[in-house]
């Protein structure tokens, strides 16, 4: 007769020595796990809430301005440095890691209506007063030293004023500029788009579509296919420039026009617009005729919009005082920011590792936002990491259940957007039953329902 | 890319230095493989066993998204290969199960006794058999979850607490009133005692900590750890559930059955099983007022109820006064897998089943252990006896020992553990279910264990409730019946079976009277208003005039027609063709 039990000894199942990890056992076996699916459902349900109760954005205020700031730009080879212009003619570099201005120009006499950065630590200013001015924006920004960083004292360390590297004058007021992704050339948009190169006065080149009087508003280098713009105009339209041809391509005629434009950081063809009617849009630029996605969600015009550097989403921010966060093709915001006192968004900028967002509003402030919501900031413990990491994963499994739906996509918005929204909501509704009785009436075959991508774009001209 | 594939090949069996071939992967797969795997689709030759699986889920019509679709196809795939994955991972696994094994032709299992174990086995184990003399009536016992912790008490009123692995009693306590039922709650820190009137809720040390008096009267508990609910059940016939970690009573069930004094939980979908004065035996959920299920499982009142946890909760075994053990198979009430009746003089019983599936059945002072490959194997043959113990005096209790070969038997003279070789599951999972939990780790579980607690109304039978698409709602469609009264005479007659048609015969030729029947069938295409009276009329005098271009159109729809029938002919070779030529003239008619 074979005989054998089971035998159990403490020393194996138990630490070697004291501060030793305790020694765990794994046995997957189904019938050792009831409820593993109801029990992983909790999970990702607590997961859910979890999210929403860290879910703190709003990072810093970074003050200085007395006007509105109406433009923002980052530098593309440093992290820490923003600057932001103002109503008023001035521009200020930020500190983001100390919080602190590092440097504040009196540049222009109007607005600054456009900021960039070019590749050798300047920054370019424009304004409507018909100027484009190149500053200094080296500013030790690298180095900040510990006793500069007294939250009493700003002025010290601030630098002031100076005098520009070099003035270029225009003959109407400028909207935009943004410079070159790797030579020293950059454009700028006023009636026409212009080709600059920094160290020459003169424009090298002046691009306009037919004989087109209008205003352009914004112009936007591709990030990839880099001699190749985008501008946009009050004459509603978005015109693509290529450099190399010297010549306007094309152009297209929306209902309403564009604030902002922004090109995808990677993918060459796509574009983003933020329209006057509420709504953003992807456009791929080798099919003109429809957007590739409506993005809905603001209550009023969109102001301002960036994509996010690592591509796969970007961010608007809008007069209705709220920034949202989209993902690429999904045509609902991920998220919407909103401050107390924040007004107007007329700016929004992600910063290069796309953890921080940046908006500059009405009110004259730069507000530092995560980029995600819930991120903790600091070093995090490898256990707290893995923790995090599993919450992301269960909630992204069980996104679909109800319950979790829910407690994911609930936000409690300023009670005037909540019901600009609800109003805006009924218009829509109201507006689709009308059609859909103008259909219901009209012969057979006639009232075809329109696509709604299909009405966004009235002409498409060569 | 070429030489890559080529230099990778297919991977070979490995060799063994006994020679032997064996089934299981060992190593990974082979790392250039994996490195270009993710990238490409790769040959047969070199496929893993893995991909062998179909890769997508199979169309679901419920779910219109395409994305979704694409999600849960891929989530699918996902689960499969989780569940090979899982299968290779068991070879990890450090510890085999115990087990008595004949070695002779004439060899019984069952003529092993406690000695002979004792004496072949570890002293570690053989320790932890014991026989320990106690005056406090029939015994009830409970093991905690991990199976370190024994409760006991006494009819009498004697109640004890034990660290098994330690040997030390933590609670000892004389209640001076019936004690009938004793459980653990979520772990061996409280445990609820079934008194005299009230259920009572004591900490480790013995302390009462609650008196839950909406409990009257009752019989057993059971305790769902992972809803964190107490469930009574007593002589009044209600079964109660309480939250004990908000306190609050959820809900309480009428049996409607009269008292009760059999229940036992299913570990796998926490539905409680009750078995009645009358033998039949309830299911139920807290969210539903009747029971789910209710069959009539014995001739006379159910004694014992155990479900198995091996097969998920699969299996249940039913004791009752008829003297019949039954086994039943949770996806088919209609029939019990086995019965049989145990040769142990008396009627009733009481019935354990042990974590590796072998059921324990106690009458009377024997206990009797059955294997579980013959419990299950659908003949009508009783199974196989694997173990059988003597004790002293009658039983009360019998409870497994989880992750070890222990049986503790309660009887009217105190408690015994029986050593069962081949009951315990060998490895348990830490993360479950610790053997040797510290303090800290107690604590950790404690609060994981309420952060996940489920909700009441999540119990039903079948658990994959959560998280499956809900099926597509149902709208039957029927015809709007014609009331009797507004049916034709010839209808009615028919209903009522008065008419007198002739019987139908059986022909040969059905054939054609299918033909026939198809025929008078066809549906008449009546359009409305087509039949007013004008119509009819004006119709009525167009018949009469010949109207040249009628005339034409039918005459040319004619010759079409004839024409068409020609040419049929021809094809089937019913008609000469014409032949057309000078010669033509001369062909015979």
């Amino acid at each position: 007769m074979k005989i054998k039990a089971l035998e159990r000894s403490a020393s194996q199942s138990l630490p070697q020595r004291a501060g030793d990890p305790t020694p765990r056992s794994r046995n997957l076996d189904p019938s050792l796990h009831p409820f593993a699916r109801a029990r992983e459902y909790t999970r990702a349900l607590t997961a859910a809430k979890m999210d929403r109760i860290y879910a703190k954005p709003f990072v810093a205020a970074l003050e200085g301005h007395v006007d509105g700031v109406y433009t923002l730009a980052r530098d593309p080879g440093r992290l820490g440095v923003v600057g932001s212009g103002s109503g008023d003619g001035e521009i200020i570099l930020h500190h983001l890691p100390t919080r602190t201005n590092v440097r504040k120009i009196k540049a222009h006499d109007g607005i600054v209506s456009g900021l960039t950065f070019t590749r050798s630590r300047h920054i370019l200013s424009c304004s409507v007063d018909r100027s484009i001015k190149l500053w200094e924006a080296d500013a030790e920004t690298d180095t900040v030293v510990e006793e500069d960083i007294d939250p009493d004292r700003a002025g010290p360390s601030v630098q002031k004023g100076g005098a520009p590297v070099r003035t270029f004058m225009g003959k109407m007021a400028f909207n935009s500029v943004d410079h070159h992704r790797s030579e020293a050339k950059f454009a700028s948009a006023s009636n026409m788009v212009q080709l600059w190169d920094e160290t020459k006065t003169e424009p090298i080149l002046n691009m306009q579509f037919g004989n087109g009087a209008e205003t352009v508003l914004t112009v936007r280098f591709n990030q990839s296919e880099t001699s190749v713009l985008a501008s946009t105009g009050t004459d509603r339209t978005m015109c693509l420039y290529d450099v190399r041809t010297g010549k306007a391509e094309r152009r297209v005629v929306m209902a309403l026009r564009a604030n902002a434009l922004s090109w995808h950081p990677t993918q060459p063809t796509v574009m983003l617009l933020a329209s006057e009617d509420h709504n953003l849009y992807t456009f791929d630029v080798r099919n003109l005729g429809s957007p590739t996605q409506i993005y809905k969600d603001h209550v009023a015009a969109v102001m301002a919009c960036d994509w996010s550097p690592t591509g796969e989403g970007f961010v608007s921010g809008s007069w209705d005082r709220t920034l949202r966060l989209w993902k690429e093709g999904d045509g609902r915001s991920v998220d919407v920011y909103h401050g107390k006192r924040m007004q107007r968004v007329f700016a929004t900028q992600y910063t290069a590792d796309a953890r921080f967002i940046l908006s500059g509003s009405d009110d004259g402030i730069v507000r530092l936002w995560k980029s995600r919501a819930s991120d903790k900031l600091g070093v995090l413990d490898g256990r707290e990491r893995a923790s995090r990491e599993y919450r992301d994963k269960l909630r992204e499994k069980w996104r679909h259940a109800p319950e979790v739906r829910k407690v994911e996509r609930q936000r409690y918005l300023p009670k005037a957007i909540y019901s600009a929204g609800k109003l805006k909501r009924t218009m829509e509704g109201a507006g689709k039953a009308r059609e859909e009785n103008r259909r219901r009436h009209t012969r057979e075959g006639e009232g075809k329902p329109k696509a709604e991508r299909r009405k966004v774009v009235l002409a498409e001209q060569e | 890319m070429e030489a890559l594939l080529t230099n990778a090949g297919p991977s070979k069996p490995r060799k063994y230095s006994d020679g032997q071939k064996r089934s299981f992967r060992t190593s990974g797969p082979d790392a250039t493989v994996a490195s270009i795997a993710g990238h490409t689709s790769l040959p047969k030759s070199l496929a893993l066993p893995e991909d062998d699986m179909p890769k997508t889920h199979p169309a679901d019509t419920k779910v219109s998204s395409r994305f979704l679709q694409s999600r849960l196809s891929r989530q699918h795939v996902q689960k499969q290969h989780a569940v090979l994955a899982r299968k290779d991972a068991e070879l990890l696994l450090p510890d085999v199960p115990g087990g008595l094994e004949a070695e002779g032709e004439l060899e019984r299992t069952w003529k092993v006794g406690q000695e002979d174990i004792s004496n072949e086995i570890g002293l570690e184990t053989a320790r932890s058999r014991r026989d320990i003399k106690l005056d406090g009536g029939d015994y009830n016992l409970r093991w905690t979850r991990n199976g370190r912790h024994l409760a006991i008490a006494g009819k009498t009123g004697h109640v004890a607490t034990f660290d098994w692995q330690t040997g030390n009693v933590l609670a000892e306590i004389q209640l001076r009133e019936t004690a009938r039922d004793i459980t653990f709650l979520h772990d061996y820190t409280m445990f609820a005692v079934a008194q005299k009137k009230y259920v009572y809720i004591y900490d480790a040390n013995g302390v009462e900590l609650h008196r839950l008096s909406s409990h009257i009267d009752t019989n057993r508990l059971e305790f769902l750890p992972y809803h964190y609910l107490l469930v009574s059940v007593g002589n009044t016939g209600y079964l109660k559930y309480q939250d004990t970690s908000t306190g609050q009573v959820i809900t309480e069930l009428r049996t409607k059955l009269g008292a009760c004094a059999t229940m036992c939980q299913n570990p796998h979908n926490a539905v409680i099983n009750l078995g009645h004065q009358h033998g039949s035996v309830t299911l139920w959920v807290p969210n539903m007022p009747k029971p789910v299920v209710q069959l009539q499982a014995h001739l006379g009142p159910i004694t014992g109820l155990a479900v198995d946890s091996k097969s998920e909760g699969r299996y249940l075994a039913s004791a009752g006064l008829d003297s019949k053990v039954k086994i039943w198979d949770a996806r088919n009430w209609g029939k019990c897998v086995k019965e049989w009746q145990p040769l142990e003089s008396g009627s009733g019983g009481i019935v354990e089943w042990s974590g590796r599936g072998l059921l324990a059945f106690s009458r009377g002072r024997r206990v009797n252990v059955y294997a579980s490959n013959t419990l299950l194997d659908g003949n009508s043959k009783p199974p196989s006896l694997y173990m059988s113990h003597h004790l002293p005096t009658q039983t009360s209790s019998i409870r497994f020992q989880a992750f070890e070969d222990v049986l503790a038997v309660g009887h009217a003279a105190g408690f015994s553990t029986v050593i069962v070789p081949g009951a315990g599951e060998p490895n348990p999972d830490s993360y479950e279910a610790d053997i040797y939990e510290t303090r800290g780790g107690r604590r950790e579980r404690e609060v994981r264990g309420l952060l996940d607690k489920l909700q009441p109304d999540m119990i039903s039978v079948d658990t994959n409730f959560i998280g499956s698409i809900a099926p597509a709602i149902k709208r039957p469609y029927s015809e709007a019946a014609v009331p009797f009264s507004r049916l034709p005479r010839t209808e009615r007659l028919r209903i009522q079976g008065k008419t007198d048609e002739p019987m139908e015969e059986e022909d040969d030729d059905g054939d054609d009277a299918t033909q026939e029947d198809s025929r008078t069938e066809k549906e008449k295409h009546k359009m409305r208003g087509k039949s007013k009276s004008m119509k009819r009329f004006l119709r009525k005098k167009r018949k009469n005039v010949i109207d040249p271009a009628t005339a034409a159109v039918k005459a040319k729809m004619a010759a079409i027609r004839e024409r068409q029938e020609k040419q049929k002919g021809i094809s089937e070779g019913n008609i000469e063709p014409e032949r057309k030529g000078a010669l033509s003239r001369f062909r015979k008619p």
